[in-house]
């Protein structure tokens, strides 16, 4: 495994979080709070799969 | 046991998804339209949604897919009009999570069986021919169970919240934000896993960071402002 894997799974866990934290705050109804939260979990889960795909020849 | 598992496997795909619409219609339907205070137009339409099953099993032998279609919406379309009818029945106060849970694996387990072609009874002996089990073009690699079963976990653990909101439309607002960030992490998670089998080219990495850097800076100045607004606070 190389560094930008462990990055990537490292990405997804985050998102994962962001996610967990951005449901407990809707249900908490802090919209703000969970507004940022989810975006920053779509925002980890993209760059994890931008990081994961493999380079492409040069 | 097998006998009926047969006769039901004989019968049509309309005939089918009944099992799973009187299941989900018994969970979810029959107990708002048969408590207590709710309207006549709910108890009639609830029948009607058993009619329109029935009417699908019957129809279905003369009209074939033409009358599942029709059975379909009936059923989907009178339970719909039973729950419009009885809204207090759904305050999140009078539903507790195990009913809830029961009635998603009903409607769930419709919806497949609606969709799916019907069952098939065993084959006949004859057309069976022994032979060498089919090879995989390409083995699993180890450690890809482990990445499905993380997102699978991820996702499975967003669906816990929500359950005892006060507000209908929050609670139903909360549902569909944790079944979308389930599924998106589900999806990572596969890319993720599948993305190690692919052809890799030399000193890779950086290309790789490159060409996220964007969502990387994007996630940088997500963090930093959040630290910010948390200090501020």
């Amino acid at each position: 495994m190389q560094f930008a894997d462990f990055l990537a799974l490292g990405l997804v866990l985050l998102a994962a979080a962001s996610f967990y934290m951005g449901e407990s705050a809707l249900t908490g109804a802090e919209d703000l709070h969970a507004l940022y939260w989810l975006v920053v979990g779509i925002v980890a889960l993209r760059a994890a799969v931008q990081v994961a795909r493999p380079a492409e020849k040069a | 046991m097998a006998t009926v598992l047969e006769r039901l496997s004989a019968l049509g795909a309309a005939a089918q998804a009944t099992v799973p619409g009187v299941y989900a219609w018994g969970v979810t339907v029959a107990p708002a339209a048969w408590a207590h205070g709710s309207s006549v137009v709910a108890k009639v339409a609830s029948v009607l949604a058993l009619l329109a099953l029935a009417g699908g099993v019957a129809g279905e032998r003369r009209w074939g897919g033409t009358a599942r279609i029709y059975s379909l919406w009936g059923f989907v379309l009178a339970c719909a009009l039973t729950w419009s009818a009885t809204p207090a029945a759904f305050a999140p106060l009078r539903i507790d999570a195990p009913r809830g849970i029961a009635g998603m694996i009903g409607w769930g387990l419709f919806a497949l069986a609606s969709a799916a072609p019907a069952l098939q009874g065993r084959r006949e002996e004859e057309r069976i021919t022994d032979d060498q089990p089919l090879r995989p073009r390409k083995g699993l690699v180890r450690g890809d169970a482990l990445y499905l079963a993380f997102g699978a976990l991820a996702a499975g653990l967003l669906q816990l919240f929500g359950w005892r909101v006060a507000t209908p439309e929050r609670a139903l607002l909360v549902r569909f934000v944790g079944l979308a960030a389930g599924l998106g992490i589900i999806g990572a998670a596969t890319e993720v896993a599948l993305a190690r089998h692919k052809k890799r080219v030399a000193r890779p990495t950086m290309r790789r960071l490159r060409r996220a850097m964007y969502l990387l800076v994007a996630l940088g100045l997500l963090g930093m402002t959040g630290l910010l607004f948390a200090f501020r606070a």
